[in-house]
């Protein structure tokens, strides 16, 4: 589906509450360093949300695809 | 005529095959109302059911918020387990700390084994406090998640006199998402009651942007704590905490000191879960957010907190789901698909003051409408009501 090795995939469409930005930091505590976390989400918060915590937590937004009905962003945790 | 149809209906569908076992391991809220509501739906003599949960008592957690600064006797907010549940189900006082789905059994801690066609896994969330360094040892450092902690709290806030109180979830998911948010409320109005807020910082830390989940209902808690100078600082994703020195560091790097400290305990999966391999990595039970039942085992559905459900752990999701449960269970026992789907609906009641409060409902299909209720007469009248009706109508799955 991406070029990249996805290490945990969170598939949070339909979720508002507790909101894809929640379980995509839970994800970021489980991965390891290097890796990539694929979040997929159908919450128009998450645009600004995604970007905006990962620059605060100084993690990379690698690609953001629109898919139907939904957004993927793929991450990588940097530390 | 109907009625003797559905009745005959209902009791013949085991008909012909011996006697099914369904096993609920889980007496909290989500446990007590499925099993309420299984036991009218089914013939008890055709089929078992079985309830495994150790306590003797049932708390109404919702109360917690108020009952740490309101002088009231915990006996109000317990009920034997006892009065609640149906005489029509076998209940076994002991810890299930395995399941083996493919033999179809419970493993209790006092090694009986027992048998199931179908279960029901209510098993809740636990509060991993050894997760957070100096939970045990420090006195400052407190929760309002747990009898225990509510009354610690309750004696280290009567000792307050002035200072910063930081208050902020330490993993996610948690229980009833708004819980923080309620108790900044309350404490800005328990310390102007008793004329320490001038001398007194209330701190609001969240792991997101905003000060909620929900953008819109956010817009309004963010403009209250604006008003009750309730300070609020974004994207707080708690690490660790260092009581040598009262301070507090996040995920993103951030240090924030305190006088006291008040956290949501981290969150987890049940034992038994993770020891049966039934839960993703925290212990959560993988589960079909449509149908509730397990994502792996056919014969094995999940209600309540326990869930990995992309909704709120609250009370009101265990309540619609759990009617959904029922449904698609009573279906299987009578040899037909399990069609019906749950949607999502939660409603969640976040409460500003000790007498005003916002309703919200919301599905995986629709963002959170907002319901006022703000009369201080219809708020009390709705807080009593509702806890008359947990015990009366929805812990005994009548609702």
């Amino acid at each position: 589906m991406t070029e990249f090795d996805i290490a945990i995939e969170v598939d949070a469409r339909g979720a508002f509450c507790p909101g894809p930005m929640m379980e995509l930091i839970k994800a970021i505590r489980q991965a390891e360093v290097g890796e990539f976390i694929a979040l997929l989400s159908s919450d128009e918060g998450t645009r600004v949300d995604v970007p905006a915590w990962i620059d605060k937590a100084k993690h990379e937004l690698t690609k953001l695809i629109n898919e139907d009905g939904f957004d993927r962003y793929i991450v990588k945790k940097l530390h | 005529m109907k009625t003797v149809s559905i009745v005959t209906s209902l009791k013949n569908y085991t008909e012909g095959t011996k006697m099914k076992n369904i096993v609920i391991i889980g007496g909290g809220f989500s446990g007590l109302a499925t099993a309420n509501h299984l036991a009218r739906k089914v013939d008890r003599k055709k089929v078992k059911i079985t309830l495994i949960e150790p306590k003797e008592e049932n708390i109404y957690e919702p109360e917690y918020l108020f009952w740490v600064f309101q002088d009231k006797p915990i006996s109000n907010l317990l009920k034997p387990i006892s009065k609640l549940l149906s005489k029509k189900v076998n209940w076994i006082k002991t810890t299930a700390t395995k399941i083996d789905p493919e033999k179809n059994t419970v493993i209790t801690d006092n090694e009986d084994n027992i048998p199931y066609d179908f279960l029901v896994l209510a098993t809740g969330a636990r509060m991993a406090h050894e997760q957070v360094d100096g939970y045990c040892t420090a006195d400052n450092v407190c929760e309002f998640y747990t009898k225990e902690g509510v009354i610690h709290l309750k004696e280290k806030l009567r000792e307050f006199d002035g200072g910063t109180i930081v208050i902020t979830p330490t993993t996610v998911p948690y229980k009833c998402p708004p819980a923080p948010i309620e108790f900044a409320f309350l404490l800005d109005k328990y310390l102007r009651k008793r004329g320490i807020r001038h001398k007194s910082t209330i701190k609001f830390l969240y792991p997101l942007s905003r000060a909620f989940t929900m953008a819109e209902p956010a817009k309004r808690v963010e403009k209250l704590f604006a008003k009750r100078n309730i300070k609020f600082t974004p994207f707080f994703n708690f690490e660790t905490v260092d009581t040598n020195n009262n301070k507090l560091l996040s995920l993103e790097g951030e240090e924030i000191g305190y006088e006291g400290l008040i956290i949501v305990p981290p969150h987890e999966g049940q034992d038994v879960i993770k020891a049966s391999g039934l839960g993703d990595k925290e212990g959560w039970i993988t589960t079909d957010r449509y149908t509730m039942k397990h994502t792996e085992y056919n014969n094995i559905y999940a209600i309540g907190d326990g869930t990995n459900l992309p909704v709120s752990k609250s009370g009101a999701v265990s309540h619609f789901s759990s009617n959904i449960l029922v449904k698609n269970l009573v279906a299987e026992l009578k040899g037909k698909e399990p069609k019906v789907k749950y949607s999502g609906l939660t409603i969640c009641f976040i409460i500003t003051s000790f007498h005003k409060s916002m309703l919200l409902h919301f599905s995986y299909e629709y963002p959170p409408k907002k319901y006022g209720l703000h009369s201080t007469f219809l708020f009390g009248l709705f807080k009593k009501a509702f806890k008359y009706a947990y015990f009366m109508f929805l812990i005994k799955g009548r609702l």
